[in-house]
This record gives structure tokens, sequence and C-alpha cells, in this order.
């Protein structure tokens, strides 16, 4: 088992090291949400939600970090994968008696730093920007929050990889499967509504409605998002599954 | 951290029959279309061998299935002992493997990357000498996108031998290069063979096979041809010494007489035989000459069969 998890350790860090040396790829990576947080964050200052005396910044700062945790674990860990295996990187670490899991620990483990580290940076500039912040005391569950939705998008990321055919497609399919539920969700949009009943519940049964309410229960007193985490669980054995049962080597 | 959970199973003796690669019968089909119709060969421990054929013969395929990427339709495989299909882990701890056209993490540094593949074997070779044998210490911290062609497979070839392997299979090492990279890629297959490891090899190049093979193997629409040492290959392909010579003019013209017991061949401005008793034929033309007054023949040339001239004669065989 040691042996297994100093691998994937050694694994991340040479994905960290070579993620930090693609500038462009690093900087667009946290400057994308930065800019959504910034710029429609701007057109909410001094809103509050209808009928409420909670302020629109306190529930869009969270989803903004429900779409970073999804930018850096579901689309480029997705695509990455899927670029991995039609370069046949992947193939290459199959000559090796590198263990599957080592590997995909230490792909895992770096999706994880990176979520992290953007949304703590995301967080930060929010706060500072808007003064919404978690609530005091809710760290903790924030924390836990960020690394099981990046768990879940990661598991749901290493799903799609395998429904990529080409190394072209794999940004544009990563972006088309999840930016559309996520703007009818409200992410972007703390007021957003109007939505045919139907399709309301249609988006609640997807994971980005889930995790952007479980990080906003962080900062803003809501009901218990019980069914948000049930929702969440079931995404990441569904996203395993998958992942598993369709995981390539090779193209 | 100490390891107590993996162990690594010392190499079992060298099989009985002292083959790194033991190959019988082998047939592989693809969606119902058999591509492989009952290979054998064997490669002995230390040699180079190479299996030689043009494109679509089926060397890939037989490389896939000696690596374990494949489980075979039908035949006997032993490599190292093992049973790629159901070995292949233990396998993969003790054969290095260049696959075609396989790619790197692009943002990794050479050296960087080469010390990730050590940590991967329970007792790799050290950093500076894998470095020097593939002649990449000077781009040691060059990150892999900007290496070359030729720098990226020498990377391959570097990487196939991190975990330090009795064997190593390489999969068209030189294809699409250019000579100055062909030249260090072969001096870097030399360097793997001076360090006593068995090499597999495939190649359609036959300048390849004949540079760096102790024996090879031609293969061809999923049959092993002939097989043996280079001179071998090229005598059982019934082929033997070649004599050439520039076609003087009045044989070109017809006012010669072709030369009695002697089988030439007028290609133009070049006549050539090919005999088993290059004495005695040199003997015969020379008189031949002397007899129709044409001197001592310009450009006369004795060489010993090439594999050139068997691989030729073979693929002419195949559109008669």
């Amino acid at each position: 088992m040691s042996r297994t998890v100093r691998l994937a350790v050694r694994q991340a860090v040479l994905e960290q090291r070579s993620f930090w040396r693609s500038a462009e790829y690093a900087l667009f990576t946290f400057a994308f949400p930065l800019m959504i947080l910034l710029l429609i964050g701007a057109a909410n200052v001094g809103s509050h939600l209808p009928g409420t005396h909670i302020k629109n910044t306190t529930v869009f700062v969270p989803g903004i970090l429900a779409f970073s945790v999804i930018v850096a674990a579901y689309v480029n860990l997705g695509s990455k994968v899927a670029v991995l295996r039609h370069d046949g990187v992947l193939k290459r670490i199959r000559t090796t008696p590198l263990p599957a899991g080592a590997y995909l620990g230490g792909l895992l483990a770096s999706t994880v730093v990176t979520a992290l580290s953007i949304t703590a940076c995301t967080g930060l500039i929010g706060w500072l920007a808007f003064g919404a912040g978690p609530r005091a005391g809710e760290l903790l569950a924030l924390a836990g929050g960020l690394v099981l939705g990046t768990v879940c998008f990661a598991a749901l990321g290493l799903a799609i990889s395998s429904v990529i055919t080409s190394a072209e497609s794999a940004g544009p399919v990563a972006y088309a499967s999840f930016l559309p539920i996520a703007i009818i969700s409200g992410v972007f949009d703390p007021t957003f509504s109007g939505l045919p009943a139907w399709l309301s519940r249609l988006v609640a049964m997807f994971p980005v409605k889930a995790l952007a309410e479980v990080l906003q229960n962080a900062y803003a007193v809501r009901p218990f998002p019980a069914w948000d985490l049930v929702n969440l669980g079931l995404w990441t054995a569904a996203g395993t599954a998958f992942a598993v049962w369709r995981f390539r080597w090779h193209s | 951290m100490t390891d107590t959970s993996v162990t690594f199973e010392r190499p079992p003796a060298p099989a009985a029959d002292g083959t790194a690669v033991h190959v019988r019968g082998l047939r592989m089909s693809f969606g119902g279309t058999e591509v492989l119709h009952g290979v054998d060969f064997d490669v002995r421990y230390g040699e180079v061998f190479c299996l030689l054929g043009p494109n679509g013969a089926g060397k890939t395929t037989t490389l896939e299935i000696l690596e374990g990427f494949r489980p075979p339709a039908g035949g006997r495989v032993r490599v190292l002992g093992l049973d790629p299909a159901a070995q292949g882990a233990r396998l993969r701890q003790r054969a290095g493997m260049v696959l075609q056209e396989c790619g790197f993490p692009r943002q990794a540094r050479v050296a960087e990357l080469i010390d990730l593949w050590r940590s991967y074997y329970p007792d790799p070779r050290p950093l500076g000498e894998l470095l020097d044998v593939v002649e990449l210490a000077e781009v040691r911290n060059t990150q892999v996108r900007r290496l070359s062609g030729g720098q990226r497979r020498r990377l391959d070839f570097a990487l196939a031998l991190a975990g330090d392997p009795e064997l190593i299979f390489l999969d068209e090492p030189t294809t699409g290069f250019d000579p100055e990279a062909r030249r260090r890629c072969w001096a870097a297959i030399e360097n793997l063979r001076g360090l006593g490891k068995t090499i597999l090899l495939t190649t359609h190049y036959l300048d390849e096979a004949e540079r760096l093979a102790d024996r090879i193997a031609i293969l061809r629409a999923g049959r092993i041809e002939l097989a043996g040492t280079t001179h071998e290959v090229a005598v059982r392909a019934g082929l033997a010494t070649r004599i050439s010579f520039t076609t003087p003019s009045a044989l070109r013209r017809g006012q010669v007489p072709l030369p009695d017991g002697i089988d030439l061949t007028i290609r133009g401005p070049e006549s050539v035989c090919h005999t088993a008793n290059a004495a005695m034929t040199l003997r015969l033309l020379l008189a031949w000459a002397a007899e129709h007054s044409l001197g001592d023949l310009d450009g006369l040339a004795v060489a010993a069969p090439r594999l050139e001239d068997t691989y030729l004669q073979l693929t002419t065989g195949d559109r008669g």
C-alpha cells in the first residue's frame, strides 16, 4: 500500500509541476472563474434575494466556487485524460509496472490540489471584493463540500473522457456538457427563475445545482442540504462506475 | 518509506531452451480475418533479433501479443519464461517496451521524467547512465515538448531501459527519421546491446536490420518466410555471390554472344550474375571477356549475398 501511495504522490507532484509550467493553461484556469466572479458579482452588489435579507453576493460567490470546482475537476481532468489517451501517454504508462491505482490516484490528488487552490483564490477575492465569506464555524463544512464536489466531478470527468473520441473535441465536449446546465441551475445568477416547473425539477437532478447549494449553505443559513449530499453521492457512484466500466488505456 | 506489501520476484532462471522469446504456431485474427497464420521464431538471450517485413505484415500485432497487450488467437508464446497474456504485470517489471508513436507528458523535463520512470521499478539503472546511453545528457533539463523527433525516440529508449530490463522491445524505432537522427538512434541501440540486453526490434528498413541484427526473421503476410543470420537468410533464399560489371557496349549492341554456363542478366548499364561458385564463374567470365576483346570488364565487382537482394527477391515473388 505504501508503495502505491508514494508513487501516487510522485505522480501528483509531476502533474502539478506540469500544470504550472504551462503558464497560459494555469492562468486561464484560474482567471476564468475570477473574471465571472468579478464581472457578474459587480452587477449584484447591493441587491438582495427577493423577499429576504440575504445579499445576492452571499449566494453568488459560493455558486462561483462550485463553478471553479467543476472547471478544475470535470473540464480539466476530463479533457486531460482524453488527450493523454489520444496521445498514447496512458498506453505508455501501461508498458510499465506502475499500478493503475497509483497513476489515477496521482491524477486525482493533483486535481484536488488544483481545485482547492482555485476555490481558495476565488473565495478570498469574493470575500475581499464583496464582503461575502463563509459563516463562522462553517469553514470545515465548506472544505468538506469542496472536496466532495471535486471527487464527484473528477469521477464524472473520468467518465466523460471515455466518451470523447478525439483530442480536438475534448475541451468543447467537456464545456458544452455542463455550461448550459450551470446557467439554468442559476450558478451565475442568484435570482435566476422563470423556468417551467418540469425543467426546474430536471435541472435539480444534476449535480451542478446540488454542489452550489451545498457550498451556499456554508455562506448563508438555508435548510440543511441533505438531498443535495445524496445527489452528489449518487453521481459520484454513477460516475465512478461508468469510468471504471469504460476506462481504456489506449484510443 | 520501506515497502513490505509488494514483493518483486527474482527472475526465474532462463528457460531450459535458453530462449528469451519463444513463439510457436502463433495465430491472430481480427474480426474473422486471420492476420497471423502460425508464426514461429525464437530470440536467444543477449542477441538483437529483428522482425523484418513490409507494412501490414503483422509485425506490430506480433509484438503487441508478446508485450501482453493482446491475447493471441492460438499458439504458444513465452517471453522470459512468462505467458504475456496471463502474466503481463510480472513481464512489465522485466521487459522494456518502446511502442510506435507513443506520447509523453509534454511539460515534463527529460531527467525528471526518466527519474519518475525509475521509481516504477525495484532496481532501476542510475539516471546519469541512462542519459549517457541515449546521449540526452545535454538536454536533461529541457521540456519534452521542445525535443526533436530523434531525441524523443531516444527518450523512449531511456524510459524503456529505466527499470534495467532483461529484454527490450522496439517497434519500428527509426521510422520517419532523417539520416542523422537514424544514425544516433542506431548508436543508442548499439549501446543497449553493449549492456547485454536482449533486443527484439521490428523494422521495414533493410539497412537497419542488416546493421543492427544478429539474426533476422522475415515476416510477410502473417508468416515467417525465412529466419537466421543475415548471411544464412540470404543463402537460404537461394541467393549467392553477386558479380556485376559495366555492360560493355558491344554486348549491349548484341555484337557479342552471352557467355556459356553463366546466368548473366543485362540490366541496362550493369550486367549481373549470381553464383554459388564465385571463383569458377569469374574464370569463365574473364575468359569470355578475353575471347571477345572486352578487356578486364570495367566496374567488375564481387559482393557477398545481401539482405536487400533476399528481400527484393521475396517481394518480387509476391507480385508474381
